[in-house]
């Protein structure tokens, strides 16, 4: 357990979001806000990561799978201390390492992803090492809802599911939206849930900003004895935190001006 | 060759418990062995050969040795992707061995020849490509793509032409291996996998000065050795089971046309997939590889006497 209980307040970290989006005048704001809650939790109160170091051996193992939800990620690593201050106000600066997707030769992003359907393979890789091994580390990865329509995903659960791998957990952002609109017009999914579950996953479906339900459903999941890996379907809101970006897929493109980021900051520091 | 490439994978396994094979539900008889004496460390990951890749990422993460195995069409072409970004990019030991390079499967048609594996690999930063042409050159690929620590793709193509060395020290990596010494400054040879046999056969019957050099490493290669051998001959004629896209002969027509340009023959396939099916000499034919082919192509090559 991390030695420092750190709050990961949510309203902070898309604080810092939006700042260095601004400062990088960057997109996918409304990748990141959807897994904000989802973030804090696992980083106040799943992973682990001996003596605070993001490169620990016998750490468990985030896995952004989907590498355009990073700036969450980035603002989470800065209250650990794994990022400076300077990493944020220089965002995407000539010849600065943070990158819009996440980028593993950084300490404490697991894979480079961007390109989707990678992240879940490494994953479960990563947990059928530890099963290997016999460690007790934990392997989450977390997913897109459109990122799921890549194949290897699903080539993955079977692999998954065939090898019980039950430290292994996917975590599905469902936000209901892909680059080009919403997922159930796109390429539609049907039941996420029932999806996994047909792959022999356990699975439960939760509001993915309501931080105690998270916590609860991550909590149930791991202390079911059954041998099955682990799915958790995260109903979100892309862009929650906004309401000028909720739901509206422009901010998976649109780069804030000084008025969007003016009003933005007052958004996120009023809501709940 | 095979035998050869699977004592060495069981005596790696052996040796390091790290070591993993995983294989895309491929490779029927030729893991027995492996099966019986490393149960453990076998991994069949089914007909699912991104998610292999990607795993065996995760697996070299977390400390092990992962070999992955598939028929060259798939490793590693189908998977260039994961093996670029999983594995490549954050320099993970990953060994990829793929299998039946080449026309090996001749009667199956394009889905199973490999004939853009090299180009395919070769731009991928990080990722060593290795091509050995018998028992000899397999056993050393398979202990220096271990030694490296490094991603390596070891391409096997057709593995019963032969032994062309009879016996072999252990190289470095990057080595061009003389397989026929040469006296000639006219014309050398160089090849890489199953050609090294017919480069050997038509050297040894018509240009009985011509060097053969056989060319296990084709990424990284010592640059220096092919300038050096460059420098000794008026033209070369450079061979593989291949397209001469992006292939040997092209690398080495890169390294000449910088250091020491000379005129260079690439026997490969011009560009072009299979039309019928056969048996592997009349594939080999069909593309122009069969030694009556070449021989011709050789001497329009080469300048009358």
């Amino acid at each position: 357990m991390n030695s420092t209980p750190r709050a990961f307040d949510a309203k902070a970290l898309r604080k810092t979001v939006l700042d260095m989006a601004y400062a990088g005048s960057t997109v996918h704001i409304g990748c990141a806000f959807s897994i904000i809650e989802l973030l804090a939790v696992l980083y106040r109160s799943h992973l682990r990561y001996p003596g605070n170091d993001p490169l620990a051996q016998g750490r468990d193992y985030l896995v952004l799978s989907k590498g355009h939800g990073v700036m969450a990620q980035y603002a989470c690593m800065r209250e650990l201390g794994w990022l400076k201050d300077e990493a944020f106000s220089g965002y995407f600066a000539d010849g600065s390492d943070l990158k819009g997707l996440s980028d593993s030769r950084i300490p404490g992003l697991e894979v480079t992803s961007g390109s989707l359907g990678h992240g879940f393979s490494v994953g479960v890789g990563l947990a059928k090492g530890a099963s290997l091994r016999g460690a007790d580390q934990k392997v989450y990865a977390l997913v897109g809802d459109g990122e799921i329509n890549e194949g290897p995903v699903w080539e993955g659960a079977l692999f998954a599911a065939h090898h019980c791998l039950n430290n292994f957990m996917v975590i599905v952002d469902e936000n209901g939206y892909q680059a080009m609109g919403r997922t159930a017009d796109v390429l539609g999914l049907g039941s996420v849930q029932s999806k996994f579950e047909s792959f022999g996953f356990e699975a439960l479906t939760v509001d993915g900003h309501d931080e105690m339900a998270i916590n609860d459903a991550i909590n149930r999941l791991w202390e079911s004895p059954s041998a099955s890996p682990k799915a958790l379907v995260a109903r979100t809101v892309k862009g929650k935190g906004v309401p000028f970006m909720e739901n509206n897929n422009i901010w998976h493109y649109t780069r804030l001006d000084a008025e969007t980021y003016a009003r933005a900051l007052s958004a996120v520091a009023g809501s709940e | 060759m095979r035998d050869a490439f699977s004592e060495a994978l069981v005596r790696l396994a052996k040796a390091d418990p790290n070591v993993l094979l995983l294989t895309g539900d491929h490779g029927y008889a030729l893991f027995d062995e492996f099966r019986k004496e490393c149960p453990a460390q076998y991994i069949n990951a089914g007909i699912a050969e991104q998610n292999m890749v990607g795993m065996a990422a995760g697996l070299a993460r977390i400390g092990f040795r992962p070999f992955v195995y598939g028929l060259s069409a798939f490793v590693p072409v189908r998977v260039v992707e994961q093996i670029k970004l999983d594995v490549a990019h954050d320099q993970l030991p990953v060994v990829f061995i793929g299998d039946g390079a080449g026309f090996v499967y001749s009667h199956l048609g394009t889905s199973h020849q490999s004939t853009e594996d090299i180009a395919c690999t070769r731009a991928i930063p990080n990722l060593s490509v290795f091509s050995p042409a018998d028992r000899f050159e397999v056993k050393a690929c398979m202990e220096l793509a271990y030694q490296s620590k490094s991603a390596v793709y070891l391409r096997m193509g057709k593995s019963d032409r032969g032994d062309v060395h009879s016996a072999l020290d252990q190289p470095k990596i990057g080595e061009l291996l003389e397989a026929r010494s040469g006296t000639n400054g006219d014309v050398a040879f160089i090849a890489t996998g199953a050609l090294v046999r017919t480069a050997l056969n038509i050297a040894s019957e018509l240009y009985p000065d011509s060097a053969v050099w056989s060319v296990p490493f084709i990424k990284p290669v010592d640059s220096e050795q092919v300038v050096n051998i460059c420098r000794k001959v008026k033209a070369l004629v450079v061979f593989e089971e291949h397209s001469i896209l992006g292939g040997l002969g092209s690398m080495i027509a890169e390294i000449a046309s910088e250091h020491a340009p000379v005129r260079i023959l690439r026997v490969g396939v011009r560009d072009r997939f299979s039309h019928y099916c056969g048996t592997y000499e009349y594939l080999l034919k069909e593309h122009g590889l069969d030694r009556a082919s070449i021989e011709k192509d050789i001497r329009a090559f080469l300048p009358a006497n």
